[in-house]
């Protein structure tokens, strides 16, 4: 309570001291890969964002101020990132930043946000991303990698009972480092893969990886790749030689572009992906209320029709701006350490994605019990059904 | 002195002047980021342009250069804690072996197959880049540390890094102006006669691919530390032909169209966002424009309307004998 | 086995995109970054046309080779024309260059940057193994092109205009040739072969706007392996090339694709710098 009042007394200092903030906006960047080949996940992104933006300022905007949201297009170009962070920061002067979108970008604007002291939403999910010494006002939304993989691990291992794993990883700088993580986390668990392999994202062919995997005595095959060309044609290797090993591996594996890519649909049968919760069908055929409240608000916006995104993408941008509503209305303003403090003291903040908490010490928000593992081919919606357990 | 080369030595000072008090002047830290870029990638381009504007050599692939030098400075100066000035010296070094191991067989080949081993060359070190995990972060990519102090600000780092500018651009303008660059241009126009009146060509070409290797090695150790990050996906070959563009549509042949080319394609899509929505397509577009309508590039048609409007107030003035532009205009001449 | 046939399924793209490269050189003296686009935009709008629009595979088919003629025609009125006329024998690098990008670009904003999958063309059930048509089509459409295309250049007229051009440009010309109108045939012809290609290859390769950058290396490659000018050479070039990719892969992972490429073709430029096949004819002046 105390401190609630005294940021209170800060921020009426702060309005005191400048009277144009009354009338001010609050500056929301926003940094989104909308253009290159990494923009799938960025589009969806920017439904939710740009719709929670329209709600709150519908509603009035937050303590009387209107959200102003300024978007760049990164390109999912890092240099790009780079340069449009230091326009946001130091230019536009925005309040808060969101994204960028790809890890890679991400690894390299955080510091940058950091230095300039602006609040920054992580939406990367490579571990590295955060750190509460090194950039204290940088919060991540998403799930981490390691929260994914360990999902799908558990599942393989506990679930599936398979300890003959086979992990393709691509050569992109994400499908790498996710290809190396699992390895270290399946070690912890006792497991060293039978077969591990790196593949051109636009290799034409993996049916001598697949080969190579069924000799080397697989028993489950564990893609971590985000590239969908590849995920479509392994999936397809897979349904050609008639080999029916379950695949568990990264949610790519059950994107919407898939059933486009796949032969036939039931090659997409005995697929399993890490999700969230919130976008994951309950025992009854219901998504959980918050999900389901958020579907219907949006898709007149999305078509009216079937949802063809993943919808959890469409989730966490629309989380990622109640999160920041809900930050400026516990801090009573956007002075960044009081924004810090709202953030380090939200325990439990009920998003459509997930719920979240953040503490002094850890800041990626997103909680182990929010992820689960979903069934490929029960895509609906934008949403799946729970993996048999 | 002439007046003339008095005109041009005030012009010069004027213009370091400028860009010495650019932090002053600045709106923000953003534009200064912006400056600081633009700097950094003419060191680069300063010195591509020896080899793509002068001696005709059609590089792509300069970005491997680039990484190269990045990820040594942030492993020289990152893991081993050298010292950072020694660490971007060794980039440089770096830098101008790798060009001189890429340049020994590929400056044998011919245009095109030249221009494809450039290529091939920077898809193999961003290959590598991922492949070697333990050396280079792989996909995670690794931190590049600041320089100190007094280069540690922005407006430090800045200064650093338009000193470096300043420096090589004075370097290749020595280069340029002296019989070297003369040489240059007779290897770009037509390398048999010029081998025929002894210019050693295949001597010349690498040497000056060793030092535009330098170049971009040393810009490549500045890259890194403005960009504070590094990973794989930095070093897209876009960037290489990005460098480039800026060469050609600035103009070969001289030193201050591509400088003109690399400011305003840095900066345009920046301020200008439709273009930005663009991307590589306005390059693109920019690229065949220019090679269709002024195959000399831009800084040409600056020099055409200077040199349209400069003869008036040379009537007032004894008429004194430009043997430079004669020269050059005899060139043109000759190589039409 | 299945390394054997994926590799030259994958090579005989590459050999096709070493014969539209062969085709444009002969009359133009001009490698063309564009080349492996030409194969990307005859897969795009095959997938175009078949999924898209819901139309057969033979309008697919038509539609792929009328659009690689047409980006063929214009790469020679847009490119080509205009440059080649001049001295400076870098220009037309630059402004097939510019083109590349710009198609690229532009397929890459309406298509989308995602590979989209490309149909089935003819009924087949999936699991055929090494007899699927996915492997099998591009190895024998890049067969029937290059036994066209050697038709073509030994029995009909325009074919010995071509050989003529490129023996001898100016001497053609002098004998009352119009070079500018075989030019543009052979520009045409070129973006017919690599469209055919890209668009039989198109269920190994998905629709993918960024194939071609990749084709006009991996071509070029197949091409200086297999020697400049020659047909054989581009197709023994382009064999050489996929199946070392894919044994190469298969041995030590795909981490270092281009650089086992790139590898063999410094080998090859420094044993025998004309190519396999290729002839020695250096006449810089």
């Amino acid at each position: 309570m105390g401190f609630r009042t005294r940021s209170w007394l800060a921020a009426l200092a702060l309005v005191a001291s400048m009277p144009a903030w009354a009338q001010s906006t609050i500056k929301i960047g926003w940094l989104s890969s909308l253009t290159g080949p990494l923009s799938s996940a960025a589009i969806a992104e920017n439904k939710g964002v740009e719709f929670a933006v329209e709600e709150i300022n519908a509603a009035g905007g937050v303590l009387g101020h209107k959200l102003e949201l300024v978007t760049r297009d990164t390109a999912g170009d890092p240099t790009k990132a780079v340069s449009f962070a230091q326009q946001l920061v130091f230019s536009e002067k925005v309040h808060f930043v969101i994204g960028p979108v790809n890890s890679g970008e991400t690894l390299a604007t955080v510091p940058i946000v950091a230095r300039a002291g602006i609040p920054n939403l992580i939406i990367g999910t490579i571990d590295e991303l955060v750190d509460a010494k090194k950039y204290p006002r940088a919060f991540r939304a998403i799930n981490t990698n390691r929260q994914w993989i360990e999902a799908a691990n558990k599942y393989a291992i506990e679930v599936l009972k398979k300890n003959k794993v086979a992990i393709i990883g691509d050569t992109s700088g994400y499908g790498t480092s996710s290809a190396k993580t699992a390895t270290e986390l399946l070690a912890k668990a006792g497991i060293k893969p039978v077969f591990s392999t790196l593949v051109d994202p636009n290799k034409t062919d993996l049916t001598d990886e697949m080969n190579k995997a069924r000799a080397a005595g697989a028993d489950v095959i564990m893609p971590w790749s985000a590239a969908t060309g590849l995920l479509g044609r392994l999936i397809n290797a897979r349904g050609d030689m008639g080999w029916n090993v379950p695949i568990v591996g990264h949610p790519s594996v059950m994107a919407p572009a898939i059933r486009k890519l796949i032969n036939k649909p039931q090659y997409w049968e005995n697929t399993f992906a890490a999700g969230p919760v919130s976008t994951t069908f309950r025992a009854d055929g219901k998504l959980p209320e918050r999900t389901q409240a958020l579907v219907d608000k949006l898709r007149p916006r999305l078509g009216g029709g079937e949802i063809d995104y993943l919808f959890w993408w469409v989730a966490l941008g629309y989380d990622t701006v109640k999160i920041v509503e809900h930050m400026v209305k516990t801090a009573g303003g956007t002075d960044p350490a009081a924004i810090q403090k709202a953030f380090e003291t939200t325990r439990e903040l009920k998003g459509a994605y997930a719920t979240y908490s953040w503490t002094p010490e850890d800041r990626n928000g997103f909680p182990d019990l929010d992820i689960t593992v979903n069934v490929a081919n029960t895509l609906k919606d934008g949403s799946f059904k729970a993996a048999p357990r | 002195m002439t007046s003339s080369s008095l005109r041009s030595l005030a012009g010069t000072l004027v213009a370091i002047a400028a860009v010495a008090t650019l932090p002053w002047w600045v709106a923000d830290q953003y534009q200064l980021h912006l400056a600081a870029l633009i700097a950094v990638y003419w060191v680069l381009i300063c010195g591509l342009n020896l080899v793509v504007g002068f001696s005709g050599q059609l590089s792509i692939g300069h970005v491997g250069l680039l990484a190269i030098g990045a990820y040594g400075f942030a492993i020289l100066a990152g893991r081993y804690e050298w010292s950072p000035y020694l660490s971007l010296l060794a980039c440089g070094a770096i830098g101008g072996l790798c060009g001189f191991l890429l340049g020994l067989p590929s400056l044998r080949l011919p245009g095109f197959y030249f221009a494809m081993a450039t290529m091939a060359f920077a898809l193999i070190v961003a290959e590598l880049t991922l492949a070697l995990g333990d050396f280079t972060g792989g996909g995670v990519g690794l931190a590049v540390p600041p320089f100190p102090e007094p280069f540690a600000s922005p407006e430090g780092f800045y200064l650093l890094a338009a000193g470096a500018a300043i420096l090589i651009t004075w370097l290749t303008r020595n280069v340029a102006q002296s019989q070297w660059g003369r040489g240059l241009i007779a290897i770009r126009d037509n390398p048999v006669a010029a081998e025929s009146v002894g210019v050693p060509v295949f001597r010349m070409k690498l040497l000056v691919f060793v030092v535009s290797g330098m170049s971009a090695g040393l810009a490549g150790a500045l890259f890194g530390s403005l960009q504070s990050y590094i990973t794989p996906d930095t070093f897209v070959f876009e960037l290489g032909l990005f460098f480039f563009v800026c060469i050609i549509i600035g103009g070969r042949g001289s030193i201050y169209g591509p400088l003109f080319g690399t400011i305003v394609l840095t900066a345009l899509p920046e301020m200008v966002a439709p273009l930005a929505k663009l991307g590589n397509l306005f390059y693109g577009l920019a690229l065949l424009a220019v090679v269709l309508l002024v195959p000399e590039g831009i800084g040409r048609v600056f020099e055409v309307l200077s040199a349209r409007l400069r003869p008036r107030k040379l009537e007032h003035g004894a008429v004194e004998p430009d043997a430079r532009r004669l020269a050059e205009l005899l060139r043109e001449e000759r190589s039409r | 086995m299945i390394v054997l046939v994926s590799g030259l399924a994958a090579g005989a793209l590459f050999a096709a995109t070493a014969l539209a490269y062969n085709v444009m050189f002969s009359t133009s003296k001009v490698l063309s970054v564009t080349t492996g686009h030409i194969a990307m935009l005859g897969g795009v709008f095959g997938a175009y046309v078949i999924t898209g629009l819901g139309l057969s595979p033979w309008l697919g088919l038509l539609a792929a080779i009328l659009v690689g003629g047409l980006f063929g025609y214009l790469t020679d009125v847009i490119a080509i024309r205009r440059v080649v006329s001049r001295s400076d024998e870098h220009l037309w690098l630059l402004s097939t260059l510019a083109l590349a990008t710009i198609v690229q670009q532009g397929v890459g904003l309406w298509w989308g940057t995602e590979p989209r999958p490309f149909p089935r063309l003819i009924p087949q059930d999936f699991s055929a193994g090494l007899a699927d048509q996915k492997y099998w089509l591009p190895i024998i459409a890049t067969g029937l092109l290059a036994i066209g295309l050697e038709l073509f250049y030994r029995r009909t007229l325009y074919g010995k205009l071509f050989v003529a051009m490129s023996e001898d440009t100016f001497a053609a010309r002098a004998r009352g040739i119009e070079t500018d109108r075989i030019r543009a045939l052979s520009y045409v012809i070129a973006g017919v072969i690599g469209a055919v290609a890209g668009f039989a290859a198109g269920q190994l390769t998905f629709a993918f706007f960024a194939l071609g950058l990749t084709l006009t290396l991996n071509g070029f490659i197949a091409l200086a392996v297999g020697g400049l000018g020659s047909n054989v050479g581009a197709l023994v070039g382009g064999a050489a090339l996929g199946l070392l990719n894919a044994f190469s892969a298969n041995a030590i992972g795909g981490e270092y694709q281009n650089t086992v490429s790139v590898g063999l073709l410094m080998a090859v430029l420094l044993l025998k710098p004309e190519g396999l096949f290729g002839a020695r004819n250096v006449r810089p002046v």
